[in-house]
């Protein structure tokens, strides 16, 4: 005991923790991940329905784990790292969401059309990317996805 | 005003309070690195915003893309070791709570060896991709993919460090405020890992698999 005055161990961030909490945590995680994985390799569900499901597979799975994991709840002792969070998304979904419109709208007005086709729907086999045949141990044919 | 000044007496009235009051330091300390994890979900934030604008078809510059590579149940490996090991990092700190030393211990141990199934599974992952002739300089899609996932691999390297510095510093220290408050923020930095390989899994490895 270092400042001999308190244990430690009675102190509110450590006496929070339950063993249910955690589990419940690990639980519901691990099932939206599982469920997202079986659906991805179904493939029984058309890519933009897919996207949509795992994008709400991975929020809830994100909030179980910021509330049981994290313990960010409204409690005296964990409102400021609440604040603090909920101050953070905003500059997260900003830096993520502005960069990645910046470059598709540059890419819109760079790209040749045959790119395009491939960059608007990426469902379409655009046979438009430079081919490097010749790049070291690619023994794939580009093609072969989407 | 009047009555109060004939009450008070200037001369000895305290007009500050010169008690001291301990300040709460392991509060502190963790709200202080918090926010700290909170400027390493930016850095995040540029990795995904980098692997966003560098997702597109033309991106990969005609080699391979995560389409043809990503095996969704091998990562799911990865995802169960990672999850495993935040919670038995959890059920330690559960054991902290009622004081054992030995239930913490093990809870470390626990959490330390899955992570290093986590770390073993992710470098036989990528030395695979590098098997297959695939590495940071085929394509900028290529370098985002690695950049992202293997800057979260390195922070369970460093995570797994700290693990073994925090299961030292308990077995000869004991649980002091010093110990007691690192153990609060490695468990902060343990579960954000979880979080954040969320996202790493759905956005990056299985939404790379099916476009």
């Amino acid at each position: 005991m270092s400042h001999g005055a308190t244990d430690p161990t009675m102190h509110p961030e450590v006496q929070l923790s339950t063993s249910k909490g955690y589990f419940l945590g690990f639980a519901i995680s691990i099932a939206l991940m599982l469920l997202a994985t079986a659906l991805v390799t179904s493939h029984s569900v058309p890519p933009f329905g897919l996207l949509m499901v795992i994008t709400v597979c991975a929020g809830i799975a994100v909030i179980a784990q910021i509330y049981f994991l994290l313990h960010i709840d409204i409690s005296e002792h964990n409102i400021w790292n609440t604040v603090a969070l909920v101050l953070f998304i905003p500059l997260f979904l900003i830096t993520i969401g502005l960069t990645w419109w910046m470059f598709s709208q540059l890419y819109l007005r760079t790209m040749d059309m045959s790119v395009m086709s491939s960059v608007t729907n990426p469902a379409v086999h655009a046979p438009a990317t430079p081919k490097l045949s010749d790049m070291s141990g690619m023994n794939k044919n580009p093609d072969s996805g989407n | 005003m009047s009555a109060h000044a004939s009450t008070v007496d200037p001369k000895k009235a305290e007009l500050w309070d010169i008690h001291h009051h301990s300040h709460d330091v392991i509060s502190t300390r963790t709200l202080g690195y918090f926010l700290y994890l909170l400027s390493d979900g930016m850095l995040f934030a540029t990795l995904f915003a980098a692997y966003g604008v560098l997702s597109y078809q033309h991106s990969y510059f005609g080699g391979p893309t995560p389409a043809e590579f990503v095996k969704p149940w091998y990562t799911f490996g990865q995802t169960i070791a990672l999850f495993l090991s935040v919670l038995a990092y959890g059920f330690g700190m559960n054991a902290l709570k009622h004081k054992s030393k030995s239930g913490l211990i093990n809870g470390m141990l626990a959490a330390f060896v899955l992570g290093v199934i986590f770390l073993v599974l992710d470098i036989h992952d990528m030395s695979h991709l590098y098997s297959m002739g695939i590495t940071l300089a085929s394509s900028g899609g290529m370098s985002a993919f690695m950049v992202l996932t293997q800057v979260h691999a390195t922070h369970i390297f460093f995570g797994l460090i700290w693990i073994l510095v925090m299961i030292a510093q308990v077995m000869t220290k004991g649980f002091t405020e010093e110990t007691v408050g690192r153990l609060l923020t490695l468990r902060m930095f343990w579960h954000l890992q979880a979080v954040i390989w969320v996202f790493v899994y759905i956005f990056v490895y299985l939404w790379g698999y099916i476009s």
